[in-house]
């Protein structure tokens, strides 16, 4: 039976602590998984293992694999290990992939008898390509994948060496709930042919589908471990409890009461017949909804379904192929408003925030001291306001986007993605924000999102692309 | 070949054909303005560069102004012009009274064998310089190229070539300073236009050879398990590439800047050395054929290198890329 | 990554510091910098007093010729016997004047042109665009010799034109790109949703974004300028002797090399130090 432990693993930037842990081991055929928040070690644990750790930090410790010790402050002496033994699924696959390089050579070379046989290698690689269902890609770009199809491949690339240690770094990134199945699945795969595998994750639902253990990080150290039907169902540790109540099916607030909607209301935004292309790909058609004061809609499904666009052509940011969008006077002049996926790109980024935020309170007449009083209520410090937009954090960032947007008391906002790439945590706190304004001051919310369960605690009336015809439920 | 394979070949096709076109009227009616301006004692200029100073008189200067037709309307003789243009007639040589096709032809020969000496050195030794560099990035060597780099930047292609001249054939009497003909001629021309591209090269492969052995896809080739070398030569040449090529090309009106000048300052018997002479003496025709093929070189320069990014890169192409 | 507070490699989308962000607001010189900008100086203090101080570079004085360096006159003199360090310093004025006008010029007209062109798009666009691929595949030398050709006499007007219209294309060029991707970034939509119209996003979103490359082009722009007005004079077919140009005075004191080498080394020593400084100035290396 292969095992796989760590002894007393530090890694250290100057005096500061990034990762301590005491002990840790994994057994074939049993996951471990790590969750935990940004900034929470987590990734350099497993950098720190695998040997590929930045330069400038500092790690101890003893890695035991097979009864060979490995001294963790020596990054070099694991490479012998790479491919064959230990292997390491990156973080952003259409990034780790070489732009220049069919997929099929990609996954080959990693195959130890490569530099030998290619022809066989590449009849290994065609394999294991098949396997995992794109047998007909295998002669494809990297370019033409779509985000789950690429982290496939790397799959594939990461594994042909055979390596029973397999180190998954935050997989999750930008998957719809679809290709999160598939990947739990092959993970699971994995595990069960006698491998060893670590899975760093921010998703919860990830780490309750692979199952095995569970180890929670905060602040570099691990505050709670243990099999994970029991840490993921009844947590010890307070922390452990506040994630698990920051995913968006077991919140509760206020706001989510539903609220009362005027059917006779003239909808603020009526759309009928929209259809949109791009290039030989339609992405959707017949789409007509309206949008009446207050109300709270979801444009919800997999990524590259055109939810965004769809969300453009109702602000009529962008124009339909056919169809029309009707705007009521309500939502004329700055009364609707959008929140982006990267608010830093939505601020102007060499400018400091106060002279952004000053331009909006002069050219629309907010009244004195409105900026700092909303800025209060969102939980926002004063000082923010004297850096750039790329000195604030992301979530703290969003918020201010937020008070940007309510300083014009908008009639609807549109929020893209708006807390997709925030961690859990922040999550909560900033779509608390959100709806407590909305509600606050009766303003409808459009929400696009690949995430059903956040369309589901926020939105009562969805929208679904991606199906044969978009469906209202 | 795929569809949009084709297509993207058509689009290079289309695009630098069009420049192409563009650039041959652009310098056309530039020279034809020229023509115009071209002052009475001008005819008498050239007919002393073509009969001697002895015999220039005011016979020989009017048969000069005829042949320049100066007497008809502006618009005809713009559309004669650009006709001629069009049929590939370029007259003859004002001074020499030679065929101007022929004349180009023989210049375009030396500067087509500086061209590609100097691109070769050039790419040899700012290639080797760059990658050397990038191996410890902050270190010793690195440092010492950026001091050359600069110093190469900062030295116009004259004062590089009087520098050489000083150098490797007054004091050391290494190699013919001025000349045309035998190989050792063409050591210096090409070597200070080398020199000066060089310094480019050598930053710009210095700082994308950082850049992808630094990227996530090299990373992870490496964690597949590949030995250096295997990494380097299946990813990182050609990755380094994909950035190189467009500079390259980016770098072609540079290159032919140089040309001009460094065939001058040798007396090396190409384009820019006719260029000069042509502008000196108002010799029109060969001035129109000389400067139309130093642009379209450069065109056929960029259009090489946009086939080449094409083969290396199979990404649809960004917008706004490169000369 | 500096001011994370825990810079975890995996997780910069929500650290979301960007390096240059904060380079920019430190915005101190480096010393290479102060060094460059303090050279500058001098050279531009030598051109602009220069000339209202020393003689006439003009008065030939043949009983003097070549008169190696002396106190009062720190270069000697040249074949005819005129003051060289007086010529020098005409020379320079002529120089730097020449290129800022033919840099501003460009700068405004490139600038203008290539945030129109990302601004209303359509034929203004395909219009300016059409003009700048003929443009920019002409090297600037030819269209200057053109020019040059047009002038019977190398007039220092036609070397203005020639420069400026060859040089607009590049801030045409840089601009229109950049302003392509501002102004179809989220912060300018986000800016029209709120509605705080043009001047709102030139001021804070295409100003602060232009300004670092077009000053950097226009260093660049500089050193080209000067470059080619003397590599013109340099090969005979730019400005004409008298007139007290450097890359004319190193052609006229070149074959003087061996018996009076101040008179050629003079001019190549100011040329160097002007293109390095302007070299040195700009706050990085961009290859256009």
């Amino acid at each position: 039976m292969s095992q796989l432990k760590l002894h007393e693993l530090t890694v250290r930037h100057g005096d500061d602590a990034l990762v301590d842990v005491a002990d840790l081991s994994l057994e074939a055929g049993r996951a471990l998984t790590i969750v935990g928040e940004s900034g929470s070690g987590k990734s350099l644990l497993a950098h720190a293992l695998m040997g590929t750790i930045a330069a400038g930090l500092r790690v101890n410790g003893t890695m035991t694999l097979e009864g060979a010790h490995y001294d963790l402050a020596d990054r070099a002496n694991r490479k012998q290990l790479w491919g064959t033994e230990l292997a390491l699924l990156p973080q952003e696959p259409a990034l780790a992939l070489d732009p220049t390089m069919r997929v099929r050579g990609q996954v080959a070379e990693g195959s130890p008898g490569f530099r030998k046989d290619h022809a066989s290698a590449l009849r290994r690689a065609d394999d294991a390509l098949d396997h995992l269902g794109l047998g007909h890609a295998t002669g494809a770009w990297p370019h033409t994948l779509s985000g789950g199809m690429a982290q496939r491949v790397t799959y594939a690339a990461a594994t042909i060496g055979g390596a029973r240690v397999l180190i998954v770094d935050e997989p999750t990134k930008g998957l719809d709930s679809d290709a999160l199945d598939r990947l739990a699945d092959l993970l699971s795969e994995h595990v069960a042919g006698g491998g060893l595998l670590i899975t760093i994750t921010h998703d919860l639902r990830l780490a309750r589908r692979l199952g095995g253990d569970v180890l929670v990080m905060r602040d570099a150290t691990v505050v709670e471990q243990g099999p994970a039907d029991q840490v993921l169902t009844a947590p010890e540790h307070d922390y452990t409890r506040r994630l698990l109540a920051a995913e968006p099916s077991r919140w509760r607030y206020e706001w989510m009461a539903a609220p009362a909607s005027d059917p006779s209301a003239e909808p603020l935004v009526l759309a009928e017949g929209l259809a949109k292309s791009y290039g030989d790909t339609e992405l959707f058609r017949d789409v007509s909804l309206d949008i009446r004061p207050g109300e709270r809609w979801a444009l919800a499904g997999p990524s590259g379904v055109g939810k965004t666009t769809l969300g453009n052509i109702l602000l009529r940011l962008t124009q339909p192929d056919r169809g029309t969008v009707r705007h009521h006077a309500a939502v004329s002049n700055g009364k609707l408003q959008k929140l982006y996926q990267d608010p830093a790109l939505s601020f102007p980024a060499r400018v400091r925030l106060a002279d952004a935020m000053r331009d909006v309170v002069r050219g629309h007449q907010v009244p004195e001291g409105r900026v700092e009083s909303l800025m209060g209520t969102l939980g926002l410090p004063d000082d923010l306001l004297g850096r750039l937009p790329g000195q604030v954090s992301g979530g703290e960032l969003q918020r201010l986007a937020i008070v940007r947007a309510m300083l014009l008391e908008p009639a609807l906002v549109f929020a893209d993605e708006a807390t997709s790439r925030l961690d859990p945590l922040t999550q909560e706190r900033t779509m608390d924000c959100l709806m407590s304004e909305l509600s606050r001051t009766g303003c409808a919310l459009l929400l696009v999102t690949h995430d059903h369960e956040l369309a589901t605690a926020v939105a009562d009336r969805h929208v679904r692309l991606g199906e044969a015809a978009p469906s209202h439920v | 070949m795929s569809d949009t394979r084709r297509r993207l070949i058509a689009s290079v096709l289309l695009r630098r054909t069009g420049q192409g076109l563009g650039v041959a009227l652009a310098v056309s009616v530039l020279c034809f303005l020229v023509v115009r301006q071209l002052p009475g004692d001008a005819a008498y200029r050239i007919a002393a560069g073509r009969y001697g100073d002895d015999l220039v008189n005011a016979e020989s200067a009017a048969a000069v102004r005829a042949e320049l037709g100066l007497d008809r309307s502006a618009w005809q003789q713009l559309g004669d012009w650009l006709l001629d243009l069009v049929q590939l007639d370029f007259g003859r040589s004002l001074v020499s009274s030679r065929p101007v096709l022929a004349e180009v032809g023989y210049y375009l020969l030396g500067t087509l064998q500086l061209t590609a000496a100097a691109l070769g050195i050039a790419i040899v030794l700012g290639g080797t310089i760059g990658v050397v560099a990038a191996r410890r990035p902050g270190g010793v060597l690195d440092r010492l190229t950026t001091a050359w780099v600069a110093l190469v930047r900062a030295l116009p292609p004259f004062l590089l070539g009087l520098l050489l001249i000083l150098l490797l054939s007054v004091h050391f009497g290494l190699l013919p300073a001025v000349g045309h003909g035998n190989s050792s001629s063409l050591v210096l021309p090409a070597l200070t236009l080398a020199v000066g591209i060089s310094g480019l090269i050598a930053r710009v492969t210095r700082d994308t050879v950082i850049d992808v052995t630094n990227s996530e896809q090299v990373q992870f080739a490496r964690t597949k398990g590949l030995g250096e070398r295997v990494v380097l030569v299946r990813h990182v040449l050609r990755n380094t590439g994909v950035v190189l090529v467009p500079y390259l090309g980016a770098q072609a009106v540079i290159l032919i800047e140089g040309v001009v000048v460094v065939e001058s300052l040798f007396a090396w018997q190409g384009l820019g050395h006719a260029l000069v002479h042509a502008v000196f003496w108002r010799d029109v025709p060969v001035l129109q054929a000389a400067a139309l093929a130093l642009a379209r070189l450069v065109v056929a320069i960029n259009t090489v290198v946009d086939f080449a990014v094409l083969g290396l890169d199979p990404r649809p192409r960004r917008k706004g890329v490169l000369a | 990554m500096r001011t994370a507070r825990r810079s975890e490699p995996s997780d910069v989308n929500t650290a979301l510091v960007r390096p240059d962000a904060i380079a920019e607001t430190s915005g101190r010189w480096s010393a290479s910098r102060v060094l460059a900008a303090s050279v500058l100086v001098v050279i531009a203090a030598f051109g602009i007093i220069g000339p209202l101080m020393l003689p006439d570079p003009a008065t030939q004085d043949l009983s003097r010729f070549l008169e190696p360096p002396t106190w009062a006159e720190p270069l000697g003199r040249d074949d005819y016997g005129r003051s060289v360090i007086a010529r020098l310093a005409h020379a320079t004025r002529l120089s730097l004047v020449l290129a800022a006008l033919c840099v501003g010029t460009a700068l405004v007209l490139g600038t203008a042109a290539g945030i129109a062109s990302a601004w209303f798009g359509g034929w203004v666009d395909a219009a300016l665009r059409g003009l700048s691929e003929v443009l920019v595949a002409l090297p600037a030398l030819l269209v200057v010799l053109l020019f040059a050709a047009l002038a019977a006499d190398g007039s220092l007007w036609t070397l203005y034109i020639g420069l400026a219209l060859v040089q607009w294309v590049e801030y045409f060029r840089v601009v229109r790109a950049r302003s392509g991707l501002v102004l179809g970034s989220p912060a300018v939509e986000a800016a029209s949703l709120l509605r705080l119209g043009p001047v709102h996003v030139l001021r804070r979103h295409l100003w602060p974004e232009l300004r670092p490359l077009v000053t950097t082009l226009a260093s660049l722009g500089m050193v080209t300028c000067i470059l080619a007005v003397s590599t013109l004079g340099f090969i005979k077919v730019g400005l004409k002797p008298p007139r007290a140009e450097l890359g004319l005075m190193v052609t006229e004191g070149f074959p003087f090399y061996d018996s009076a080498p101040w008179m050629s080394v003079a001019p190549v020593l100011v040329l160097f130090l002007l293109t390095a400084c302007f070299l040195g100035l700009r706050r990085t290396e961009v290859t256009t």
